[in-house]
């Protein structure tokens, strides 16, 4: 079967799945339909809410690509933009209230791309020198991250106010990222995933991006070449954990105004999601983190219209994911998207 | 919480073998995809889907239907995952994550509508305690034994049932030559695909009863995020086992050791924060990874697309 074949019986099944799912709680699939669209990009305020959980699954994305790549499936978002959002709130509250907010988002900016840094340095570590598993061992981290912001939030950074979450004590103004529309949660956060985009892209036509490329089709090349294995796993993790914890930041400060259980709350595990329906492409990956927003907003929406599971939205994009794996069908298992075929393309309009 | 007490270790070790026995069903069933040289990152979806599968039919059709049920839905995802990355030539990874979600949401939308209904609250039959009273006077052991599962009792025989079958059998010997030497099996006339499907759907449906174990097992209830990354536990448990239904069993034991200590110590005064004890599993889970990494003996094939002569 050709991709496009394939796409069009891939379209197919998710829209059967998804009138079937609606139709067993007795509402009409085709205004679920409608109701998912309107719940997404219906009004100003909703649109607008679409972009703010796009930006953070883009970041996540745009800074996955390096790594997969060349092969390395990192897969620690999560636990990344879990542990930058706790270091960015730490960094904050560590400063004065009254510091110049400059120093303040600075401070915050900074201490999140470290804090992923940090989460994604021992699976890095590991898989360069020790052959660990990158995928199980970024994986069984997640699950750390969680329980040690779960912790923080008990205990050294607990708001002294009586909250029925666990929950940080409120940032100061000054440490706010301003908003980019006034009446919205849209924030400048939103400027930092264009200056991403155009990096990777002009990452992906430098010699080093090709050669990155050869590492995971021809590793004797790519050795021949002068890239040494080891370096590049860190270098490319290092940066998908950068990434992944400057979208923490941007949650709590651009966001959520205070650091919670749930900051995560899939956004990284859907960054992946992303960067694979984007064929690993900027563009590709603009379009991919519009769709999945848009995806989860409307649901959210839709289950408080008509009563549906939000929960619908994680069965549509596994099986997204399953038919853009179908239409792109590559040959080898360590290249994430193929040459032929663009997984993105047909899925995110 | 007193850690010299007797009794209180008779109680972490009795919940260790409990908690254990979803790891092991679904890293024996790993252990058997693996070993025909595929991989199924969709386990902890699959499982999810089993125990919500299980915990909704044991509420209309008891224990045993239920078990059925979940172990089908699992070889359902199974196949599915066989027709993508086999027939298909879509890859691994990629399609592990999309079903693991797959699977995952439908029990969390199933979830959710039962739950918005008021049935989720309805007391469930579990798999019945099998108690031995020879088992019961062993001392210092007795107590830890009996109380036990029929189906952790299952899982036990399977594994002694599988190591021999896997070493020596001939179905046991084509598996190992399927995940090593895909294309010399397929010059003598063995269908490498089909040995895999078939891998994969077993080791689908023994993840499914994994997922059985805990809510039809010992829980008794279903709620979202129960699974708790059980699937990629055992994944890791297949690795650190070496790719025995032996040692399956013993990393199953390794993680659910810690993970029973935490339950315990959420109960009492323990020396860390309780926080530090959920972390535990994981973090010895990945420990032991790191130890058992170097010299591995993975099947050779493993993970590499298999295209057959056209």
């Amino acid at each position: 079967m050709s991709a496009a074949v394939r796409l069009g019986v891939g379209a197919l099944a998710v829209a059967g799945l998804g009138s079937a799912l609606v139709g067993v709680t007795g509402a009409d699939p085709l205004s679920a339909l409608a109701g998912l669209v309107e719940g997404a990009v219906g009004e100003r305020y909703t649109l607008s809410e679409t972009v703010v959980s796009a930006i953070p699954m883009a970041l996540v994305a745009l800074g996955m690509v390096p790594a997969l790549r060349s092969g390395v499936f990192t897969i620690g978002s999560e636990g990344q933009l879990a542990i930058g959002a706790l270091a960015a709130t730490a960094a904050i509250q560590a400063l004065p209230a009254g510091a110049p907010p400059p120093s303040l988002i600075a401070a915050g900016a900074v201490a999140g791309l470290l804090g992923g840094v940090a989460w994604a340095a021992a699976p890095a570590l590991l898989r360069a020198y020790g052959r660990v598993n990158e995928i199980l061992s970024t994986l069984l981290l997640n699950y750390v991250a969680g329980f040690l912001l779960l912790w923080s939030l008990r205990t050294w950074l607990a708001t002294a106010e009586i909250v029925p979450i666990p929950q940080s004590a409120a940032l100061p103004d000054a440490a706010l990222v301003p908003k980019l529309i006034e009446g919205t949660r849209l924030h400048w956060g939103l400027a930092a995933v264009p200056v991403l985009a155009l990096g990777i892209a002009w990452w992906l036509r430098s010699p080093a991006g090709l050669r990155y490329r050869l590492i995971a089709t021809h590793p004797p090349l790519a050795a021949r070449l002068g890239l040494a294995g080891p370096r590049a796993v860190l270098a490319t993790m290092l940066l998908a954990g950068a990434t992944a914890g400057l979208a923490g930041w941007l949650q709590v400060a651009g966001v959520a105004g205070t650091l919670y259980p749930g900051v995560a709350g899939g956004l990284g595990f859907t960054g992946i999601l992303v960067a694979l329906l984007g064929a690993l492409r900027p563009a590709g990956i603009l379009a991919a983190a519009f769709f999945l927003a848009a995806l989860r907003t409307g649901a959210d929406g839709l289950q408080a219209g008509t009563g549906i599971p939000s929960a619908i939205a994680i069965v549509i994009q596994g099986l997204v994911l399953l038919v853009a794996a179908l239409a792109a069908a590559t040959p080898s298992l360590r290249s994430a998207a193929g040459a032929r075929g663009r997984p993105g393309e047909g899925t995110a309009r | 919480m007193i850690f010299e007490d007797i009794v209180f270790w008779q109680a972490v070790l009795a919940g260790a073998i409990r908690l254990a026995t979803p790891v092991a069903l679904a890293a024996l069933g790993e252990t058997i995809v693996e070993r025909s040289g595929t991989i199924n990152l969709g386990i902890d979806g699959i499982m999810i889907g089993g125990a919500f599968t299980a915990i909704l039919v044991a509420g209309f059709a008891g224990w045993g239907v239920a078990l059925l049920a979940a172990a089908g839905v699992g070889a359902l995802f199974g196949l599915v995952i066989a027709l993508a990355v086999l027939r298909g030539g879509a890859n691994q990874i990629v399609v592990g994550i999309g079903v693991s979600l797959l699977a995952g949401g439908l029990a969390t939308y199933g979830y959710q509508l039962w739950d918005g209904l008021g049935l989720s609250r309805a007391a469930v039959a579990l798999v019945p305690v099998l108690d031995l009273p020879a088992l019961g006077g062993i001392p210092v052991l007795g107590p830890v034994l009996s109380g036990q599962s029929l189906l952790t009792w299952a899982t036990l025989v399977l594994v002694i049932v599988a190591a021999p079958l896997l070493r020596r059998s001939r179905p046991g010997l084509i598996l190992k030559a399927v995940g090593d030497e895909p294309a010399a099996v397929a010059q003598r006339g063995i269908d490498v695909v089909r040995v895999r499907s078939v891998a994969l759907m077993i080791g689908g449906g023994l993840a499914g009863l994994g997922g059985a174990a805990i809510t039809v097992g010992y829980l008794g209830a279903y709620t979202d995020g129960l699974v708790a990354g059980r699937g990629y536990v055992a994944l890791a448990v297949v690795i650190i086992g070496r790719w025995t239904p032996s040692g399956a069993i013993a990393g199953a034991l390794i993680f659910a050791v810690f993970d029973s200590l935490a339950l315990q110590a959420q109960g009492g005064r323990a020396p860390l924060p309780v926080e530090a004890y959920m972390a535990l599993p994981y973090l010895v889970t990945l420990a032991v990874l790191v130890v058992t990494a170097r010299g591995t003996v993975a099947p050779r094939a493993l993970g590499a697309p298999y295209r057959p002569e056209r």
